[in-house]
Parts: C-alpha cells; structure tokens; sequence
C-alpha cells in the first residue's frame, strides 16, 4: 500500500490541519494526543470531509486533487473506516449490518469470504442480534467485520479501543492483529495508546497540532523521539536537561542534574551542548546493591520512591539525583523485595539513553 | 345517520386521504432537502411552505380559486389542454386539503430525518451505498416514525379543513360537501341535530388521529 498525502491544508477550531506525508507499509499508526487532528485527517482521506487543498492517492488512483477539482465519491473510494463511535445500524440486525456493504464478486483479491470474517472475529453467535444487545467488545468487532466485508483497499481505524476498558482491550486486541495477519490489508489507525502501536504497527506518524511531528519505523520513533513535543507524547518516562560534556567517538557523556550518564547517541549535531535526556521505563533494568557485573554503562544508585502497578507491570519511580521512572515484571518486583525507601541500583545501557538538542 | 350524512363522511375521508397520499413523497422529498441540504432560497422555500399555517385560510383558498379558476394561469391551461375543471369539483377539495397539510408534515419530517446520525448515512457510503440506498436503507426507516407521525398529522388536519375548501371547492352538496362545510351548512338551515351528528363523527376521527400521532411521536423519542 502506498497512500501519498500531499498539501492537506483543513483549518480547525485552534489550528490548521497540514499534512505533508507518503504512508507505506501495512499496518501504519497515527499516533497524537487527543485534539491533534488525527479523526479529521482520517475524514479528509476517506473523503468525509472536504480540505481547503488536498492531495490524497492511493496506490495508483487518485482520490482527492482540490486544485485540479478531483473529487472521487466516498462510495467508490474503497476506503473502510470505523469510527470512534462505530456509527453501527440501529435498525437491522447484526447480520443486515456485516453484509449492507458485502462485496461478493468483481474484485477477487480483496473479497474476503463472509464465512472466514465472521469465524475469525467470532461473530457467529450474534448474527441474529439486534446491535443495542451487543457489549462493547462485540459492537467494536462487528463493525470492523462489517468495513471488512465491503472489501476495501485500505482500512480506517479510529481509536478503535479507547471506548473500551483496560481488561476489554486486552480482549479485543488479538482480534485486530489477527485480521492484520489473515486478511493482509493496509490499516491507517488512530491511536493515542503506545500500547495498541507497539502491538500492531509497523510504521507510526506522530501528530501535533495539525502538524506532523515525525514518522518511520514504531520502534525508532519510540526510542529515537525526534523533539521534546514527541517525546513527551509518546511519555517517554524519564526526560530530563542534559549538557554534553565529553563525546568520544560513539559514546557522548552527559551531565544530568549530579549525575553522569552514557549515551550511544547517533546522530547528534557536531555543536550541540544543550539536550533532553529521554529514557524509557522499559528499558531501564533495576538491581538490589552489592557489586554490579554486567555491559551496562550507566549504574545508578538510587532510591525506590513508589511502586505501583500499571497494566501486566509494575511501575517503579525511583531517585537517582533525578527522578527515573521503571516498569518491572511483578514477580521482580517481589523477588527484589522493592518498597519506598528501598535502595537499588539502576541500569541504563549507553544506546537506551536517547538525546535531544534543546 | 342518513344516507347523504354518509356519503359526506366517507367523501371527507376519502379527500384526506387522497391528499395525503398525493403531498407525502413530496412532502418527505422537501423535508429531506431542508434537513440535509444548503442551497440558495432555502428560507424563502421554507417561508412559502409555512404560509398556509398563519394565513387566514380563506385568503390561501382565494389565492387557489384565483390561479385554477377557468381565467387563472393553471386553471385556464387545464381546462384548455385536458378540458377539465379544477374549481368547484372533488379535485379542488383534494388541493385545498394538500396545501393547507402540507406544512404539517413537511416539518414534522423535516425534523424526524434532522435527528438521524448524518454518520450513519456517511458510514453507509464507505460502505458502497449510492445516495438512493442511503436514503431507502438508512435515512427513511431511522425517520419513519416521525414521518409517519407527520403523515397522520396532516390527514388529521386535512379531515378539518374548511376555509379553504369552501373558498375554492364551494359546499356543493353531494359533490364538493365535506364534513366542515356540511356542520356549517345544516346550522345555516337550522338543522341543528344533523350538524350534530357530523359533529360527533368529526370528533371521533380527530381523536383517533391525533391519539395516533402522539403515540408516534412519543415512541420516536424513545
């Protein structure tokens, strides 16, 4: 799939939409906080909503030319799209609402067998339903079983989980990665959960304001926030002044706050001084005292401030001479007996400590 | 009750209902437009269209009988290329029922298909579906209730209607007579009792309708 965004210029309440990007790859997230944009650029790609200018092509055909009054009808786009509120049909039945867009012949590459979607979401059982019976979870799978069926060439996902609680989510998830890996069909979706991008993305662009703020691979973009304003979207836990005091070679030492720290910063300007130190929770390793064997660059003696559970983990916020937030298995947790007031060491490997000119 | 009581009841009905009949396709198209579409005349469309409720009916039924009267502009082309009358006969009780009916139902439409999710419609066109589908699968059966209850509604209003249709139907007995102008008629002539009669059919059929309507209207709340 390649879907090229060019000069998309849509003013918004306190900003103006301007996209500029080519979207490759299969599963590709737009990642931003709420209010960046992200529902009314899906809109202007499906064609919902008209942009001051716009250039949108997908693949080979082109959707939208506002210059040259290129307008192909939302009907023929091929584009899916579930919306946040997932727009089911209150008036017909599970059944009426899966095949309203069914596409059966013509086009044999796409057309997904009605069979395998509702097997493969297990949507079996409320075929006969009406929609006000469903639960959340089973209103969300339906309407992405109802997009598939009308066999589109891309897929529009919009905050497909958020209206769904953290156990619900966890439930619903699997069902979107396996119609990633079964059905083979490009998805744009919107998320504001790094959760949900780590899961099922291959590629992200970052939105703030209206504005792209970065793209590439997810894992890049996680660990290689290309600003602060990213950075701190992506809450990247631990981001803190910084002012580079040696570089040798590849490693750059930084001072940050009493400390000093390693980096296998990449990449960084030859004249820059001033940066953010970005570290991510996950990548910061935590040991009780003692000597400390080990390839990590940057050993931390530290206080366990507080511990609390986040999702599967635990979130453990400790005191280095800064404040370095880390996410344990719970069963470290216990077995490393952490409590406030505990003292540990961290460790942080060089390449974990991102930099960012400030 | 009589013979020509009878014919009066049943030609009454049959009016409101041909009336209704006729208005309704119009009348919901009308409504469609308003609720979903923004054009150039759009307020003074919705104006005309709202005149027969605060007009006197009488000035609405002048203005009827001055254009399909022989020498008006639709009446004389009527009566010149299909040789038939409008004023005076059946049929302009049936256009004095439709006009002053047709605001009724337009608004009550128009407001019923305002209240369907405009997503719905959208997500149906990712969907594949052409404007016609959207509108017979989604748009029509998510509104029908309030357009049904708009359709009684103006039926109930056309089952009163008088002072149009005597402007440009008359009060012709047999022929142009409906249930008001029949009431209007026997008091004239002092016939109290027979008036009375109507009267009570008059009332019955009201309430069913509008008994009917609000039933509606309180299930399209829901």
């Amino acid at each position: 799939m390649s879907l090229i965004l060019k000069n998309i210029s849509l003013p918004l309440a306190p900003f103006t939409l301007e996209v500029d990007v080519e979207i490759h790859g299969r599963v590709n997230v737009i990642f931003g906080p709420s209010g960046a944009g992200k529902t009314s650029l899906l809109e202007v790609v499906a064609g919902l909503r008209a942009a001051k200018s716009a250039f949108i092509q997908l693949d080979d055909l082109v959707l939208t030319d506002v210059a040259r009054g290129v307008f192909v009808p939302i009907r023929q786009r091929g584009i899916g799209y579930v919306p946040q509120d997932l727009a089911l049909f209150p008036h017909l039945s599970v059944r009426q609402n899966l095949l309203y867009g069914r596409k059966s012949g013509g086009d044999k590459e796409r057309v997904f067998p009605f069979e395998r979607i509702v097997e493969v979401l297990e949507i079996q059982p409320l075929l006969q339903r009406g929609v006000a019976q469903l639960s959340g979870g089973e209103k969300q799978r339906v309407a992405l079983a109802r997009a598939l069926l009308a066999a589109p060439r891309l897929l529009l996902l919009d905050e497909p989980l958020a209206s769904l609680d953290l156990k619900l989510k966890t439930r619903v998830l699997p069902y979107l990665a396996r119609v990633r890996d079964e059905f083979r069909i490009p998805m744009l979706y919107v998320t504001h959960d790094r959760f949900e991008t780590l899961a099922l993305a291959d590629r992200m662009v970052v939105l703030v304001n209206g504005k792209i703020e970065q793209t590439g691979p997810v894992q890049e973009v996680f660990s290689r926030p290309a600003s602060l304003a990213v950075a701190d979207i992506l809450t990247v836990e631990t981001v803190l002044p910084g002012r580079i005091v040696k570089m040798d070679g590849e490693l750059v030492t930084v001072a940050a706050g009493p400390t000093a720290l390693v980096s296998a910063a990449q990449n960084l300007p030859a004249n820059i001084r001033e940066v953010y130190v970005c570290i991510r929770a996950e990548d910061v390793m935590v040991l009780k005292g003692g000597d400390v064997p080990g390839s990590a660059r940057n050993h931390l003696p530290a206080v366990v401030k507080s511990v609390t559970r986040e999702g599967a983990l635990m979130r453990v916020e400790l005191d280095c001479g800064f404040a370095l937030a880390a996410l344990l298995t719970k069963q470290a947790c216990e077995e490393l007996a952490l409590l406030p007031g505990s003292g540990v060491v961290a460790l942080v490997k060089a390449p974990h400590i991102h930099l960012i000119p400030r | 009750m009589t013979a020509a009581e009878w014919q009066i009841v049943r030609f009454t009905v049959e009016m409101a209902v041909l009336s209704t009949v006729l208005i309704l396709p119009f009348g919901v198209a009308l409504a469609w437009c308003l609720a979903r579409l923004r054009w150039r005349g759009k307020t003074l469309v919705e104006t005309f269209v709202a005149f027969p409720l605060v007009l006197p009916p009488v000035l609405t039924g002048l203005v009827l009988l001055k254009l399909c009267g022989r020498r008006g502009p639709v009446g004389h082309f009527l009566y010149s290329e299909f040789h038939f009358d409008i004023v005076f006969t059946w049929r302009a009780v049936a256009l004095a029922l439709a006009v002053m009916s047709f605001p009724l139902l337009v608004w009550t439409a128009r407001s019923a298909i305002e209240e369907v999710n405009p997503a719905l419609e959208q997500i149906a066109r990712t969907l594949g579906a052409g404007e016609w589908r959207v509108f017979f699968t989604i748009t029509l059966p998510l509104a029908k209730r309030g357009i049904l209850a708009g359709t009684v509604l103006a039926f109930a209003r056309a089952l009163g209607e008088f002072g149009a249709t005597i402007m440009v139907a008359g009060n012709i007995p047999g022929v142009t007579t409906t249930l008001s102008t029949g009431i209007y008629q026997l008091v004239q002539a002092g016939e109290d009792s027979h008036a009375w009669t109507l009267a009570g059919v008059s009332l019955a059929l009201a309430f069913a309708a509008v008994w009917i309507n609000v039933r509606l209207m309180r299930r399209s709340k829901r």
